[in-house]
């Protein structure tokens, strides 16, 4: 591992990276600040349904129930990067534990993972996650899990590839020698030697899982107690001809974060795996 | 008197519905006791504005799909408006549910209240061609009806017999009296089925249920699904020179915004029901080619409301039921969720349904009181200002309950009592409700005419019956209640119904085993070329042999 | 070519195990989920009773043992009958083969626009490297990849359905025009621009911003350098050499994305109506349709394998190694 001076400076010899990084900042901040920013709860009718942006108590306008579009925005950055990241969080678990067998003892246990892994990549994913949530009824919990579930083959696929790779360097091989257990090799020789692409990709897929959640609740099939981007684009979008500014403002906060994610993912893509940097213009 | 042109304008009778029906409800149960049926029609004013003219197919929208036009076997809402076409029932009702001629001409009851005649027109003809006789009737009613419609079941269940007299008189004798009989028999209610078709068969699995054979005046001619039904006129329709349409053609348009676009830009001039979406009905109201009649939904007459199981503490007190009244403000429910559509409830019978009594406890919107009813049950506001928790789970039919759910979740919060929303479809829904597996829920339930066919049903002990929808699921019981409901529907004498009923309505708003928000209204639009449509208390669902299309 | 047959035949086995295996899951799936299509009717039909609700599970074979059901199932799907849906009262195959189209349509245009366009826009940014023309490239390709396509979908119908009145906002063609022959591919055309662009956007920025980092990391390879030594022009190094060779990655990723883009339809035909088996699969899962939403997944699942095989036929054409074996 390199040491993190060296690690900032690449980081921040890519500028989008490190725009990506101010603008993921500011909706963190956002997030953590929403209740002190907008007090009180985005979903009550604090003003007369339909008005229109900068309006006097609603600068982003309000939509058909008179509720505070800005506030909703506020809160629902709370949803959006809670589920992201919890989401990636259980997809990193399945796959990198899949992958790290699979890629480890190869043979067999690799062939029926891969089988497996297959599988799931065979299903439309999108049209898995929209059954798995209607299924179990959307909450906060059925929709990280169908995310996880729907998500991981990838970073299994990743996962096994360095594992594979990495199992016949010599000193996986002098570990296995010196008698090991397979578990501590897994998780003290190789774990530790393949992050670096595993971190990137979780770092991107924390902004795919953000699109997966708000497409969810774009359809309906959002937690219903909790006010979120996609939520908001897919109550306004039967009153888009009488009221852009209720779709086009989550809209926008959702590009933001996303593309924010995207950079700081290619910036940590630079700075992780230098090799792979050159190959960028 | 073979034409329904009751042409009284909409606007007219709704405006003087609550002060008449009453009367004239009493009236015609007393009319009805011992005079033919025919009589009591004349009240109808039958007022022809223009001559009407020949030919033209109207175009509307039926959604969702239909899973089969066969009305006997299914009775969705889109089933019905277009079956509703094709087979007939015995009787259809005016605006004020009187009842009215359709495949019977008239009709006696007895003095008694037991005895049912019937008589037939005599020269109707099924689609295929067979003459319809009373043998028809008596198998749709004693077995088909019986063995497939639940509906149907329960009121055909209280006869002691159904004979055919001769080939164009029926006569039902009922084991009690049942004055709510009459009401019976509309075309969803009872349609009558070919019985040389059905007799003997596995209903539900006969081949001819994608060639349904009816009486009506509109044949099926193709269905392409996913994308239309097109009906054709019935050449050998019993009543001479009608229908004056050549056809009408039902287009599938799944998708909200086409729908309104489609009625905008004249591709269709009818919509009903749910087909265009509350927040379109203001704009499409002002467009010039349209007209927009909330009448015509008389007979299903919807009430929405709050359904709450008295299974779960603190919802079987009803002081925690009054405050959740005392809560909301159902004027913004009506004009901000449902555009304005609907009107405000008083109890639990709908004001257009017969035997409504305004004169019951009513909640305005006052937080103030509603806090004050928690607090003499002891519910004390905690750290965050929550006195109880309760979970509501919107009825899945579409945005606009899910919004309601959500304004219920703010109006309640705002008194103490959080809501968590829960989410489900309707498989999920069903299910739950069925199973007594839920605190709070939205529902509505049609009324079809009269307390003892649609009201009694959500309220009495008798219909606590799990596993069943649309029954008392909230597990309510108050004997007296049962007591008022099960005279008041054998009781003949109108005056002394009213008095039980009226009773009931008083005791029911005091102890609200539900809360009532709303009597639906639906829009229905016709292009302004469209005349007579819509004159019967179950509008577009009528035959349509009297509407004409204006060139 | 023996051996590319034999990889193909293999391939069909392991795809006709995977499918077999989706159907199996799937089944207990969708039986997991609380509720049937009895209890969804009966809330339909306004009123209801026990018999009402016994007679419809007796109809749909839903009083029979979970694993009876299961081996009669995949008993009729050995034998290519996708079964009979109950609710429509129709063959489930009817109801797929009226919605494909419109979906193949969809996902087929918008995969070959968005390879076409994105393999071009990567290479022209490639090519001009540090320009204005790669950068507009790059920035269009970063926010294509960040917005979410439901969203894309509403934003462009709003701006050329709505303000401008161009193009249609939805529907698969114009209802009761009743067009025939050459009218009516038109008229459908114009329908499927809006959601092609819209369903194409993403994979496109997806495909530009590989094959730009593709291309300039084969640009630097020996052989190219060899080719440059050798005088050949820089058209022709451009595209004999190095997008043949940088393509290989993209089509690589283009068939692994074929899941993503089948599942995306569901999005975009909500947003534009577009009566297709997307819109079709999320009615049915509402509605407990099991036969139905079952036949989907196998559909959607075949779909997906077939375009891995074309994306696998494409490398095989563009590989030049498979060439030079011939």
């Amino acid at each position: 591992m390199m040491m993190k001076s060296d690690f900032w400076r690449a980081f921040a010899r890519n500028k989008g990276a490190v725009l990506g990084l101010v603008i993921l900042i500011a909706i963190v901040v956002l997030a953590v600040f929403a209740s002190v920013l907008f007090p009180g709860d985005p979903w009550d009718m604090a003003t007369a349904p339909f008005q229109p942006p900068l309006s006097d108590d609603a600068l982003l306008g309000s939509d058909m129930l008179g509720r505070d579009i800005a506030s909703g925005i506020a809160h629902g950055a709370r949803v959006s990067l809670l589920i992201g990241l919890t989401s990636t969080a259980a997809a990193l678990a399945i796959g990198v534990t899949l992958g790290a067998l699979a890629g480890f003892h190869g043979g067999k246990v690799d062939d029926a993972i891969m089988r497996f892994t297959e599988l799931f990549q065979t299903i439309p994913n999108f049209v898995l996650a929209v059954v798995l949530v209607a299924i179990f009824t959307p909450s906060l919990t059925t929709i990280v899990a169908a995310i996880a579930i729907v998500s991981w083959p990838p970073l299994a696929r990743l996962a096994r590839a360095e594992f594979l790779s990495l199992r016949t360097r010599e000193f996986v091989q002098a570990a296995i020698t010196t008698g090991q257990s397979n578990t501590t090799i897994i998780l003290r020789q190789i774990l530790p030697n393949s992050l670096s692409p595993i971190i990137v990709s979780a770092s991107l897929m924390v902004a795919t899982a953000i699109l997966l959640e708000s497409s969810l609740s774009f359809l309906g099939l959002g937690d219903p107690n909790a006010m979120s981007w996609g939520y908001m684009i897919g109550a306004a979008r039967t009153v888009i001809r009488q009221a852009w500014w209720m779709s086009v403002f989550p809209g926008l906060a959702i590009v933001l974060t996303v593309l924010a994610l995207n950079l700081v993912g290619e910036g940590l893509n630079d700075a992780l795996n230098p090799k792979l940097a050159r190959s960028r213009g | 008197m073979t034409r329904r042109l009751t042409g009284i304008p909409a606007s007219f009778q709704r405006g003087f519905r609550r002060s008449v029906h009453r009367a004239a409800a009493a009236g015609l149960l007393a009319a009805a006791l011992a005079i033919p049926g025919t009589a009591a029609l004349v009240a109808a004013p039958a007022i022809a504005q223009e001559t009407p003219v020949r030919g033209g197919v109207l175009n509307s929208i039926v959604q969702p799909e239909p899973p089969t036009l066969m009305l006997g076997l299914n009775q969705q809402g889109p089933t019905q408006t277009v079956g509703g076409k094709i087979y007939q029932g015995l009787l259809t009702y005016d605006q004020k549910l009187n009842p009215m001629p359709s495949l019977a001409k008239s009709w006696t009851i007895s003095p008694d209240g037991l005895t049912y005649t019937f008589k037939l027109f005599e020269n109707v003809k099924w689609h295929d061609g067979k003459p319809f006789t009373a043998n028809d009737v008596v198998f749709t009613t004693s077995k088909f009806l019986m063995e497939v419609h639940p509906r149907a079941r329960a009121v055909f269940s209280r006869c002691e017999s159904i004979t055919a007299l001769d080939d164009h008189t029926v006569e039902f004798k009922l084991k009690e009296p049942f004055p709510a009989f009459i009401q019976a028999f509309e075309v969803s209610s009872a349609p009558i089925v070919p019985a040389h078709i059905y007799e003997g068969t596995d209903y539900r699995a006969n081949p001819a249920n994608n060639t349904p054979i009816g009486t009506g005046p509109f044949k099926l001619k193709e269905w392409v699904k996913g994308s239309y039904i097109q009906l054709v006129r019935n050449e050998d329709y019993f009543k001479e020179g009608l229908p004056y349409l050549d056809g009408i053609t039902f287009r599938v348009i799944p998708d909200a915004a086409s729908r309104s676009l489609a009625l905008e830009s004249g591709q269709v001039q009818q919509t009903q029901y749910s087909d265009l979406e509350p927040f379109e009905v203001p704009r499409m109201k002002t467009l010039p080619n349209l007209t927009m009649t909330t009448a015509g939904y008389e007979f299903v007459a919807p009430m929405a409301w709050l359904e709450i199981n008295h299974r779960v503490k603190p919802l079987d007190d009803k002081r925690f039921r009054k405050a959740i009244a005392y809560a909301i403000d159902r004027k913004f429910i009506r004009d901000k969720i449902w555009f304005g559509l609907g009107r405000v409830p008083t109890g639990p019978i709908n004001s257009v349904v017969k035997f409504y009594d305004p004169k019951v406890t009513t909640y305005e919107p006052n937080p103030e009181k509603a806090k004050a009813l928690l607090d003499e049950m002891g519910l004390k506001p905690n750290g965050q200002g929550v006195r109880a928790t309760v979970k509501l789970m919107p009825m899945p039919y579409g945005e606009t309950w899910t919004r309601l759910g959500e304004y219920m979740k703010q109006a309640l919060g705002k008194v103490g009592i959080a809501v968590v929303l829960e989410s489900t479809d309707a498989a999920g829904w069903a299910q739950r409700v069925a199973n007594w597996d839920y605190e709070i829920t939205t529902n509505f339930l049609y009324q079809y005419g009269d307390p003892a066919l649609g009201v009694a049903r959500t309220y009495i002990s008798s219909n606590i019956r799990k596993g069943v929808l649309f029954t008392n699921t909230m597990g309510y019981s108050n004997p007296k209640v049962d007591e008022l409901f099960a005279k008041a529907s054998q009781e003949i004498d109108p005056a002394k119904r009213q008095e039980q009923y009226s009773e009931v309505q008083r005791i029911l708003s005091d102890e609200l085993p539900v809360v009532w928000l709303l009597e639906m209204e639906f829009p229905t639009f016709l292009d302004k070329r469209v005349k007579n449509a819509n004159t019967t208390a179950i509008g577009v669902n009528d035959t349509y042999e009297s509407v004409w299309l204006a060139k | 070519m023996l051996g590319f047959a034999q990889l193909f035949a293999s391939r069909l086995v392991k795809a006709a195990a995977i499918l077999i295996a989706i159907v199996v899951m799937n089944f207990f799936l969708v039986h997991a989920a609380p509720g049937d299509p009895a209890m969804v009717m009966a809330g339909e039909a306004g009123a209801a009773d026990e018999k009402f609700v016994t007679q419809l599970r007796e109809q749909f074979g839903l009083d029979r043992p979970l694993y009876e059901q299961l081996g009669t199932y995949v008993g009729k799907i050995v034998q290519g009958d996708l079964g009979f849906s109950y609710r429509q009262q129709r063959p489930v195959w009817d109801i797929l083969a009226e919605r494909l189209p419109a979906t193949l349509v969809l996902t087929l245009t918008a995969f070959i626009l968005a390879l076409a366009a994105g393999v071009a826009l990567g290479t022209l940014a490639a090519v001009t490297v540090g320009t204005w023309a790669d950068s507009a490239i790059t920035v269009v390709a970063l926010l294509a990849y960040a917005t979410p396509i439901y969203w894309i979908g509403l934003m462009l119908s709003l701006f050329f359905s709505i303000q401008l009145g161009w193009l249609p906002a939805f529907g698969y063609e114009t209802i009761g025009a009743g067009y025939t022959g050459l009218a009516h591919v038109a008229d459908v055309a114009v329908h499927l621009i809006l959601p092609v662009i819209t369903l194409a956007l993403f994979y496109m920025a997806s495909y530009a911003r590989l094959t730009r980092a593709s291309m300039l990391e084969v640009r630097s390879l020996d052989f190219v350098k060899t080719a440059k030594a050798k005088g050949l022009s820089q058209s022709r190094i451009v595209t004999r050499h190095v997008l043949r060779n940088a393509i290989l990655p993209v089509i690589t990723v283009a068939g692994i994305q074929a899941g993503q883009l089948v599942g995306g339809s569901i999005l975009i035909e909500t947003v534009f109506a577009w009566p297709g088996i997307g819109r079709l699969a999320f009615e049915a899962v509402l509605q407990r349709d099991y036969q139905v939403l079952l036949g989907i997944f196998l559909v959607t699942s075949i779909m997906v394998i077939l375009f891995n095989i074309l994306t696998d036929i494409l490398y095989g054409l563009v590989d030049p190694r498979i060439q030079v074996s011939q």
